[in-house]
């Protein structure tokens, strides 16, 4: 019972933690701790993003060639691992919203019909 | 593609990577430890700890951070692979014994294979080789298709000029000759060729040029080419080697060319093999020569687009249209008979006479082919019983979440693994046996020895091979996996294991070892027949005494040119001469002269007509002889007389005639023959048959007795008497040899010798070929026999093992040490006997392709079959001793105790 409480904070719908980076991105390039913290900002908290989805996340969005790595120098003057969205990430990005609008709306017409 | 190459690149920047990640961690835990102190308060320490705690395990993050960039097949594949490694590591035995097996299998199919494909496909090293061809003649005769493998020089001469499918037509002819001058006096092998024979091949030689031919080619007569072997071996690889002079049997010649290193060309005689390369060429045109001394093969390259019917039908057209040559003068003087339709025969130069050696290396690919079969059946053998041994391990794996897939992949890895060890150390057992038996090998058995090399194509087949034996050894086991219930196997994991046993797989095993013991009668068989019908050929009387009372025969060749003897009389006159020294040398008991000697290579036939009767229908030898002969010989003389002194040109001309032919023409015996008289070909002579002889097998004990009509020497005119050779039978060969030696060049001092030997060394030669496949195919049949004995003998080990407890039972119930014995050696024997009995029949079946490599010996022979399936039978037993001799020593207290 604890357990199911606890992972109900973090738990992402399949998908969306991706969705979430790229939306982020979207915005300007970004390293690993602002993603983090901008996601974990914007939902007022109830987004907490572990750095153990994170990273590998981004690994597999190299990987697919949506983001890309740069390494630049952070506002604080220290050397920071940069993404950036490509053409196909955003085109992901728009792949991703429809799909979750979607997804969303089917999930509030079943809770709707109690 | 792009996402595979971005994996490659990451498979090699992994350390990049590693560092990279380290780098972007450090930097988000800073990040996080600064926004820690300032929002809780905390202290640096507290701050950095809570962060971390929050990060997680980072070994875990890494591996997750990494996955994307993996080829997780080839991962897994790689792990499997340490895991084989690590298994065959901590059971050497099985290590060893499968690697050995797997080694000796795929050794000898990648060495046989490597002579097969050198010997019958690797293309020849001649621009579009497919385009060259032999030409010959065949006519079709009252008792079947005679065949002509040479021309005479004035066919050569009419068909050259007109033929249009041909784009070159060549001729040559293989000689020895004595070089002197520049070297050291040396017998070496060579051709005579058109002046158009390289531009034929297709190949220039390395320095120099090669022949002119046309209008040009008289200015070459005096010309040489030589090999690239001769030019380094015996001119010091002279730079300035060409141009300058050399003696080729007495005659100087201007060297004007070196052969390239790797030209080669063995001139193939069907029946005999492959002639040894020739070191020298030697330009002829053979003006005027109707066939009296000359002998031409000819080398033809067709046009592009023309087939080799094509050619054929050409070629026939030509021969026979009398206006280019008359028939009588096509082949070799009156080989062909007049009046009758003679055909041009065209064969690809590749496949030209190899039809016996295809199928001597067809049969050797059949039978180290069965040795890998069992060395397959043997490791996968020997997995079965580790698998059985490692039920508890692969159980565990199993009830821990490892797919049955999963499992037969980590199976058929440590296959893939054995296999390719196994490969590499066959490859090197390959090279060392070629390297090992290829000089051993006798002469004119193999064409082309130089095209024997382990190159990429005979790895490819190695590989093969290996990929075979890989589902062979590992697919077994693995089905039997997928049979068995494995689950269950970790509830018996405990001791029960063992008693339970693997009844399956035991009975998967047993039909195993049977089937290799099947396979190895097979083979043993082959090698029984074989050794057999060797035994046979050795036992066949020659007709002649090579060796005996009054010692051995010793033979001297030689060749007399026909610029230094023109006429026939000034060959008699050498040959009396000679031969009138020698007789009286120490230790010559008797002596003779004959041109054709038997065992040798050389053979002269022609038919022949018996007065008073239509010409015959049989080919006879026609020898021409000295006095003495027989008696030198040592064949016995039926009726008449021998030739004597006596029998000299001018004398009235007469002839012996063998046993053979008595009985096909003179049906009241040797008497009845005497008097009568003969005509022999190319001759118009009638002879007086005035003596009868015994059959000898003049060509060799694989050819049948031939029948043979003897002329005196003296009374021969044609140019066939200028191959001399001098028998004699001696008590001291080596001496005696050496006093016909110093005779022949005393009487003639610029004449090469061809060969010395003794009779019993031509008898010995003409049985290198069947010695030489008996010994591999038993050497085979013997490997065979080790590797299924080891499977027999592991399986019987196992076995005993397995049934400790019931024999220890037995045995506590009363049982003596002779029925354990018994029944552990009744078991071997139920193997045994179930495989010998398939093994029978297969070999009923397969023997017929050693049909025509057998003497005197049927495919089912019946002595081999039964000695061969008891031996078999012996060493089964004896490979099953052993366990059972463990088994009766079974301590029944200590077995019962241990469980």
């Amino acid at each position: 019972m604890k357990e199911a409480r606890t992972k109900s904070k973090n738990e992402l719908l399949p998908g969306t933690l991706e969705m979430l980076i790229l939306k982020t991105l979207s915005i300007e390039s970004m390293h690993g701790y602002g993603i983090a913290q901008h996601i974990q900002m914007l939902s007022a908290d109830v987004l907490t993003i572990e750095e153990g989805s994170l990273y590998p996340a981004l690994q597999r969005m190299l990987a697919k060639r949506w983001v890309l790595a740069e390494w630049k120098t952070s506002a604080n003057n220290r050397r920071a691992r940069f993404y950036r969205l490509t053409t196909a990430g955003k085109r992901q990005l728009g792949v991703e919203e429809s799909r979750f609008s979607e997804m969303f709306g089917a999930i509030m017409r079943v809770m709707k019909t109690t | 593609m792009g996402s595979v190459l971005r994996r490659l690149l990451f498979f090699f920047q992994r350390n990049q990577f590693d560092r990279d990640l380290e780098d972007e961690l450090r930097f988000h835990e800073e990040m996080k430890t600064h926004a820690l102190a300032d929002a809780d308060g905390l202290s640096e320490d507290q701050a950095r700890a809570a962060a971390r705690r929050r990060i997680g395990n980072p070994l875990r993050l890494r591996e997750q951070s990494r996955e994307p960039w993996r080829f997780a097949t080839v991962e897994t594949f790689a792990q499997d692979v340490r895991h084989a490694l690590r298994m065959m590591r901590r059971d050497p035995g099985f290590t060893v014994t499968a690697l050995a097996t797997l080694a000796l299998g795929i050794g000898l199919n990648t060495a046989i294979f490597s002579v097969a494909y050198g010997v019958l496909w690797r293309p020849l090293p001649y621009p579009n080789p497919e385009r060259l061809v032999i030409v010959q003649s065949s006519q079709q005769t009252g008792t079947g298709v005679r065949t002509f493998s040479t021309w005479s020089p004035v066919s050569y001469e009419g068909l050259r000029p007109r033929v249009t499918t041909l784009e070159d037509l060549a001729a040559y002819s293989s000689i020895d000759v004595q070089l002197t001058g520049r070297v050291e006096p040396l017998q070496v092998h060579a051709l005579d060729v058109s002046p158009n024979f390289f531009a034929t091949l297709g190949v220039n030689p390395a320095r120099g040029r090669a022949f002119l031919s046309g209008a040009a080619a008289p200015d070459d007569d005096r010309a040489a080419i030589v090999s690239d072997r001769l030019w380094r071996s015996s001119l010091n690889a002279d730079p300035t080697i060409v141009g300058r002079s050399i003696s080729v049997d007495g005659v100087p010649r201007t060297l004007i060319g070196v052969l390239p290193p790797d030209f080669s060309f063995r001139p193939v005689v069907p029946r005999l093999g492959a002639l040894p390369e020739a070191d020298v060429f030697l330009p002829n045109r053979w003006s005027g020569d109707a066939g009296q001394s000359a002998f031409l093969w000819l080398l033809g390259r067709m046009r592009p687009g023309v087939t080799r019917e094509r050619a054929e039908a050409e070629l026939t057209a030509l021969i026979n249209d009398p206006s280019i040559v008359s028939a009588g003068a096509l082949g070799t003087e009156g080989a062909l008979a007049a009046g009758v339709r003679t055909r041009a025969r065209v064969f690809g130069l590749q496949a030209y006479g190899t039809e016996s050696v295809r199928a001597l290396l067809l049969i050797l690919l059949g039978a180290v082919s069965f040795v890998l079969l069992i060395a397959c059946v043997n490791v996968a053998n020997l997995q079965m019983a580790r698998l059985s041994a490692r039920r508890g391990e692969l159980s565990v794996r199993m009830a821990l979440g490892a797919g049955r897939r999963r499992i037969v992949r980590q199976l058929l890895t440590e296959a893939v693994v054995l296999s390719l060890l196994g490969a590499a150390l066959g490859v090197m057992l390959a090279l060392l046996a070629i390297d090992l038996t290829l000089p051993l090998v006798p002469q004119f058995v193999l064409p082309r020895v130089g095209g024997i090399v382990i190159d990429a194509r005979v790895m490819a087949f190695c590989l093969g091979l290996s990929l075979v034996s890989t589902l062979l050894i590992g697919l077994v086991p693995a089905l039997r996996l997928s049979a068995a219930g494995f689950g269950e196997g970790l509830a018996l994991h405990g001791g029960d294991a063992r008693t339970t046993g693997d009844h399956q797989g035991e009975r998967l095993r047993t039909l195993l070892v049977a089937a290799q013991i099947a396979m190895t009668l097979v083979l043993l068989i082959g090698a029984g027949l074989l050794i057999h019908s060797f035994v046979r050929l050795t036992s066949l009387p020659t007709g002649f005494e090579s060796n005996g009372r009054d010692g051995v025969l010793q033979i001297v060749r030689v060749t007399l040119p026909e610029r230094l003897y023109d006429k026939p009389d000034r060959i008699h006159a050498f040959a009396r001469d000679v031969l009138d020294r020698i007789q009286h040398l120490p230790g010559v008991k008797s002596a003779s002269v004959i041109n054709s000697v038997p065992f040798a290579m050389m053979f002269i036939q022609g038919d022949f007509q018996v007065e008073g009767l239509p010409k015959s229908t049989l080919n006879v030898g026609l020898p021409k002889i000295e006095a003495g002969y027989f008696k030198t010989m040592g064949i016995p003389l039926l009726a008449g007389r021998e030739f004597t002194a006596g029998d000299t040109a001018a004398a009235p001309k007469v002839a012996i005639v063998s046993e053979r032919v008595v009985r096909e023409y003179f049906p009241g015996g040797p008497r009845e023959a005497l008097g009568r008289r003969v005509r022999l070909w190319g001759n118009s002579d009638w002879l007086s048959v005035v003596g009868v002889v015994a059959d000898i097998r003049q060509r060799g004990l694989t050819q049948d007795v031939q029948p043979m009509i003897y002329a005196p020497f003296q009374q021969d005119h044609s140019g066939l008497v200028r191959f001399v050779a001098f028998v004699a039978r001696t008590a001291t060969p080596a001496s005696a040899a050496e006093g016909i030696r110093t005779e022949i060049r005393r009487a003639a001092p610029e004449l090469p010798i061809e060969s010395t030997r003794t009779m019993d060394e031509a008898v010995a030669a003409s049985l290198a070929q069947p010695r030489f496949r008996t010994v591999l195919v038993a050497l085979f049949a013997i490997a065979a026999t080790l590797i299924a004995t080891c499977g027999l003998y592991g399986l019987m080990a196992y076995t005993v093992t397995q049934r400790r407890r019931e024999i220890g039972v037995r045995m506590a119930l009363g049982a003596g040490r002779g029925d354990v014995l018994r029944l552990v050696l009744t078991h071997a024997l139920r193997i045994v006997v179930a495989g010998l009995i398939v093994g029978l029949a297969g070999a009923a079946g397969v023997t017929r392709v050693l049909q025509r490599f057998l003497f005197g010996v049927t495919p089912t022979d019946p002595i081999a079959f039964t000695i061969v399936t008891l031996l078999l039978m012996a060493v089964g037993l004896l490979a099953a001793w052993l366990p059972a001799r463990r088994a009766t020593r079974i301590d029944p207290w200590a077995a019962l105790r241990a469980e």
